[in-house]
């Protein structure tokens, strides 16, 4: 599988989100959106926009995956990101 | 009519520490924070637009993932920034103040707390764990080990068509109760052994494979609040299953450190 898996030894590569595979951008949606303090903020997202990010995770992974696909395809010659 | 002011008056909270944030460290990241000090915390913040932030607008801008997308490794990177060097309370996404008055009234309110929690999260870091099954593979590795389940597979062959349907059933029943058997064997012996070695420890629920896009079944979903001195044997009790399960259809999957987003 090409799944990162973050040990100390690469926290430094790791720090970097933008090399980082779709796995990781899931597991800081699934920490940064979902957990964390949430004492009061004068403006917090409830607990329904969360389910609604959710809903809407799949559709942003599987473009990303398209992507990546795209680009690394060996018959690239012509391989734009769709628009 | 006026032309409304275009503003950045809204306070956007990443998280809290008791140490002087070094904040040239993240100075390369997206985001250029500051800080908030009040009595002794550091509350490392940013302004942002209200064109982006403020309610209505934010609940449209959730709406789209890729601002999200980009927003939250934002979000995430400064975090990590400071928590090379402190020991931090991360906030969860998008906790907004109206003002940095407003922000330093939730912080005098909740002061005891904040540092109650970083005091208690000092020289620790968090790690995620969650375990994965491939069940086909498992379920062959079952018959294989089951004499029970051998039995009936061997009986099948040499059965009348009539008798080898039931005993196809038969044996897919057991198969069922043998497998989550196994999962749940799997998944608790793994997560108190790691429990043991970790300071406080947190089952989160499952993800479905549509979030996951994994062809194979996630069957725990954990975290743990490991001490900063025994994160190598945590990391190596990980690297024992790893080997143990390799030929049972199991994948262990381990990230961080994080920011302590679930034990805050």
């Amino acid at each position: 599988m090409d799944r990162q898996i973050k040990t100390l030894q690469d926290k430094n590569s790791y720090l970097d989100l933008q090399k980082e595979k779709r796995i990781t951008l899931l597991e800081v949606l699934d920490r940064a959106l979902d957990k964390g303090v949430v004492i009061s903020g004068d403006i917090v997202i409830s607990v329904a926009d969360v389910d609604l990010i959710y809903l809407g995770l799949k559709v942003l992974l599987s473009s990303v995956e398209t992507m990546e696909r795209l680009r690394g395809s060996p018959f690239s010659g012509a391989a734009e990101e769709p628009t | 009519m006026n032309i409304k002011e275009v503003k950045e008056d809204l306070i956007y909270l990443y998280c809290i520490t008791d140490k002087a944030p070094k904040l040239k460290e993240i100075e390369n990241s997206a985001d250029k924070p500051y800080f908030i000090f009040y009595q002794d915390l550091y509350a490392i913040v940013n302004k942002v637009k209200e064109s982006e932030f403020a309610e209505e607008n934010l609940k449209r801008n959730l709406a789209d993932l890729e601002w999200i997308k980009i927003k939250a490794s934002i979000h995430e990177k400064v975090i990590e920034g400071i928590m090379k060097n402190s020991c931090v309370i991360p906030f969860k996404f998008a906790a907004i103040f109206n003002s940095e008055d407003n922000l330093k009234t939730m912080l005098s309110r909740h002061l005891e707390e904040f540092k109650d929690i970083l005091e208690q999260l000092e020289d620790k870091e968090e790690w995620g764990v969650k375990i994965f099954c491939d069940l086909e593979k498992l379920k062959e590795v079952i018959i294989q080990e089951d004499g029970e389940i051998l039995n009936i597979d061997k009986e099948i062959n040499s059965s009348s068509p009539g008798k080898a349907y039931l005993l196809k059933k038969k044996k897919e029943e057991l198969l069922n109760i043998a497998v989550n058997k196994k999962l749940n064997e799997y998944g608790q012996v793994s997560f108190d052994r790691l429990k043991e070695r970790s300071q406080e420890a947190r089952i989160n629920k499952l993800l479905p494979k549509e979030v996951t896009e994994r062809k194979d079944e996630m069957i725990l979903n954990s975290v743990f609040l490991v001490e900063q001195d025994k994160v190598a044997v945590f990391l190596n009790t990980i690297e024992e299953f790893k080997t143990r399960c390799a030929d049972k259809g199991l994948f262990f999957d381990c990230t961080g450190p994080w920011p302590p987003y679930n034990f805050c």
